[in-house]
């Protein structure tokens, strides 16, 4: 028996491509952070490669018999594990027969040489394959293929907070911009509506309407941290704010016919008559007698206390649909965490898993040193301007956070199937 | 009005120093940073017009005008030139009324009925009465043709002011070009005199409905009949109205005309008579007209109820689609009439025949004896026969224990006894709906 649930075979190799082409740079692979050596696989992952290999073999035949739409949906889950085991075990094969080769004393010296030419090339090949067999085995999160909410909000530190809450949303538009992410703010508040810089922000939250968006920006969720001289501070004090970053799954109606909403066991389903709809409307007689403009909607999601208020349109019905959207994304991301940690408190065996709850500090923006450090990969950036702007020193900072986020999920994964071999 | 507290001022000025003068009207900080907030994109945006036509703004000094038009009352629907209804953009003009989101509520409630109707005809036929920026016509298309396939649409809009028709069919091209879906839809309007007696020899002014409909050869028969009329007393409109409304919206699209006779309830009750006349002579199957609160809408409602052709009568409130939460949300825990949703009374709801198959309800007990869906599927066919129809007096004899067809039927080879009817005249010049004569009063 498995401990954990089984989690979603989803091609990561396809991910990691997709994530590729979004960002326009190849993902690289940090080898030396698996505790693996980087040419080997663990024993664990190979024999639950050669499971899910078996279990893929068996729904192929089953296929030949008749089309089965679940059946055919899960082997397509599972064929680039089998393509990246044969990958693997060929390239596994190929070192063991050089090598071999290499050793054996009654083989002839010339021939002996060119294997040992060989060597070092298939060696390569095979690092590259046991990537590619671990990446493959590594689950998906199961809202990495969705588009994105970003809500952004200020944290500790009153104004200074706010202010910075507003240069983290226009540093993730400019990124949108540059990169060609199709970023609509769905929500904005601040004092008076206008975007400028310094502005304080009450709260915005910035949709990502293209695939995979989720697990471009899944990097950036939790708090981040501000070290500067407030504009407003007169004696030259230095202050420590903060601002919170939450990525949410967007649910909005491309994605809805994948997700079935009306499936009381998905994730994404929200019990109509569990959500109270309240209008913000003038007080009084209402109808020919007032020409009110209020068009404000909040929804309250009863079970969880979660509430979402509308106002940033005229119109009453986008506020409304908006705020639908927005109950939605919130609801399956509170229900995926909740699940996430559960999972977590499973695994107990496990020191330093992916822990990004919402209220961990995950970066800190030092002004006085130009410097941006995150504290999940530790990697430090210094060209400070370019990275709010949006630039490619974000793009690397990002970048470096997925690859810490994969290799936790790797650690994760190995440990579970070391438990499981355990017993 | 109570004044507004100086620190509310004080913290408003804080935030931005447009915001007091905005107060004034908003009344609260809220809706006045809303305000401010549109103000400025709608600045933006003719800022971004004129650059790309080459000349320049000053924005700072436009903001500062417009928040002043708002300051002094000005509604911001003017201002910005426009109004969202439901999911439509209305173009809004002064002379116009502009139009309400209460009003927009009861109209996409009952497409979402009709949008699930079974046993559509195969062209749908919507009468507006009073339509003034043409709003309804335009949200019930874009709402009936927002899903697949749907039967054939028709609407006609009525209203008497010319100003309000010009609009309107500037409404109906712009949201023709950006919607598709109203493209679909066979939309009109046409100038009439709602209050007008048929009958009367008529030289000047707008037509009465009827006269119009036959002059521009228009059906006499439509299925659904909708009207937002002007329904508010001279008294109320002076005690309730807001002052925006007062010193900027047409009192002719609030206010019925005054009747010598009548009492002040009375004149702001005087358009609901009239159509209900005219729903039985083109034999609507489902009824709404807005109302201006609960007691005009048990008055409405028991007119209705005399007229007894009707299988069932409702009111809707200003969110019909909302449950209420808590029993004193509820108003319809003991009235006359089953009441939906929550907010303000809104609008009366009256269905028989084919109308109350449409939106799925059964007859209420208190239903006429004898309206039975395959009569009024007789009067449809002859109706879309494109037969004369003669406007028959049922309304005066109502609940004379005949069927409502062979009262119909049998009115239709009458002569009308006009002057037996008002006691007038059939050409005087008193509107013809102003007297209630014999009409059983409970
Ligand atoms: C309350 S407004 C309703 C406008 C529109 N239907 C809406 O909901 O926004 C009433 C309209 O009735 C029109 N009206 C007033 N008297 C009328 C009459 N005797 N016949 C036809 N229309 C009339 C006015 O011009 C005005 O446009």
């Amino acid at each position: 028996m498995t401990m954990i649930a089984t989690p979603p075979w989803i091609c990561r190799v396809c991910l990691s491509r997709l994530v590729r082409q979004a960002i326009g740079r190849p993902t690289r692979f940090y080898a030396n952070a698996t505790k693996a050596a980087p040419n080997s696989v663990p024993r664990a992952l190979v024999e639950r490669a050669r499971t899910i290999a078996a279990e893929h073999r068996q729904l192929t035949a089953q296929l030949s018999d008749g089309f089965n739409a679940r059946a055919a949906k899960q082997a397509g889950a599972t064929a680039p594990v089998v393509s990246a085991l044969q990958t693997w075990d060929k390239a596994s094969e190929a070192v063991a027969e050089l090598t071999a080769l290499i050793h054996d004393p009654g083989s002839d010296p010339e021939l002996r040489e060119l294997a040992a030419d060989d060597l070092d090339a298939t060696r390569a090949e095979l690092a590259n394959a046991s990537h590619g067999l671990v990446t493959a085995l590594v689950p998906v999160h199961p809202f990495a293929h969705l588009p994105c909410l970003l809500e952004i909000r200020p944290g500790a530190g009153g104004s200074e907070a706010a202010i910075f809450a507003g240069d983290l949303l226009r540093m993730y538009q400019s990124f949108c911009n540059r990169t060609g992410f199709r970023a609509t703010l769905l929500k904005y508040e601040n004092i008076n509506g206008t975007q400028e810089a310094g502005i304080p922000l009450a709260e915005a939250v910035l949709e990502i309407d293209q695939e995979n968006a989720y697990s471009v920006f899944r990097c950036e969720a939790g708090v981040h941290r501000v070290q500067r001289v407030p504009a407003t501070e007169k004696q030259g004090r230095t202050h420590t704010s903060a601002a919170s970053v939450h990525v949410l799954p967007s649910l909005n109606e491309n994605a809805a016919a994948d997700e079935n909403y009306d499936d009381p066991e998905s994730d994404y389903y929200i019990d109509p008559k569990e959500v109270r709809l309240e209008v913000m409307r003038a007080s009084g007689a209402g109808g020919q007698h007032v020409n009110k403009t209020e068009s404000a909607v909040r929804l309250t999601h009863i079970p969880t206390t979660t509430a979402v208020s509308m106002q940033d349109s005229r119109s009453q019905p986008k506020n409304k649909e908006k705020a639908w959207a927005l109950l939605r994304a919130r609801i399956a991301q509170l229900r995926r965490e909740k699940r996430d940690e559960e999972m977590v408190a499973m695994r107990r065996s496990v020191v330093g898993v992916a822990k990004m709850g919402r209220g961990d500090k995950v970066r800190t923006y030092n002004w006085n040193q130009q410097r941006v450090t995150d504290h999940r990969s530790g990697i430090t950036v210094h060209h400070l301007d370019d990275m709010m702007e949006g630039g490619q020193t974000l793009e690397q900072v990002m970048e470096s956070v997925r690859s810490w986020l994969m290799e936790k999920d790797l650690e994760a994964l190995i440990a579970d199937e070391e438990a499981d071999t355990k017993k | 009005m109570p004044r507004l507290p100086t620190s509310l001022l004080r913290r408003a000025y804080a935030l931005d120093p447009y915001l007091p003068a905005l107060l004034g009207p908003c009344r609260d900080l809220c809706a006045a940073q809303n305000e401010l907030r549109w103000l400025r994109e709608h600045v933006d945006g003719v800022a971004e017009k004129r650059r790309a036509r080459g000349g320049t703004l000053a924005r700072a000094a436009l903001l500062r005008e417009l928040v002043g038009k708002r300051a002094r009352g000005m509604p911001l629907q003017y201002i910005l030139g426009t109004e969202w209804f439901g999911e439509v953009e209305i173009r809004c003009r002064k002379g116009v009324l502009i139009p309400r989101q209460d009003t927009a509520a009861s109209i996409s409630h009952l497409v979402r009925f009709l949008r699930d109707a079974p046993n559509l005809p195969s062209e749908l036929r919507v009468l507006d009465l009073c339509t003034g920026t043409g709003c309804i016509p335009l949200l019930f298309a874009h709402d009936f043709y927002d899903a697949s396939s749907r039967p054939d649409l028709r609407i006609l809009g009525v209203d008497v002011s010319e100003k309000a028709l010009e609009l309107a069919a500037h409404n109906l091209e712009r949201t023709r070009k950006a919607q598709a879906s109203v493209a679909k839809g066979n939309i009109s309007f046409l100038q009439a005199d709602i209050l007008l007696n048929p009958f009367a020899d008529q030289t000047e002014g707008p037509p009465s409905l009827k006269t119009a409909l036959n002059l521009k050869r228009m059906p006499q028969f439509w299925d659904i009949l909708i009207s937002n009329p002007p329904y508010i007393s001279p008294k109320e409109y002076w005690k309730t109205t807001t002052r925006s409304v007062r010193g900027f919206e047409p009192k002719l699209a609030l206010v019925p005309p005054p009747d010598a006779a009548g009492t002040d309830t009375e004149q702001g009750d005087a358009f609901y008579r009239p159509l209900l006349t005219i729903a039985q002579d083109v034999e609507a199957k489902i009824v709404l007209l807005e109302i201006a609160d609960l007691d005009q809408a048990l008055r409405v409602g028991r007119r209705v109820r005399e007229m007894d052709i009707y299988d069932g009568i409702e009111i809707w409130c200003d969110q019909p689609d909302a449950h209420p939460n808590t029993a004193a949300e509820d108003p319809a825990s003991d009235s006359e009439f089953p009441i939906f949703g929550t907010g303000n009374a809104r609008t009366v709801l009256c269905h028989r025949g084919q109308g109350t198959q449409w939106l799925q309800r059964t007859p209420s007990p208190h239903a006429p004896t004898s309206t039975p869906a395959d009569t009024t599927e007789d009067c449809a066919h002859i109706s879309h026969d494109g037969l004369e129809p003669s406007f028959d007096k049922t309304l005066l004899h109502a609940g004379d224990g005949r069927p409502f067809h062979e009262r119909t039927l049998k009115s239709r080879k009458e002569p009308v006894d006009w002057e037996h009817w008002t006691g007038k005249p059939a050409n005087a010049a008193a509107p013809w709906y102003t007297k209630e004569p014999r009409l059983g009063r409970r």
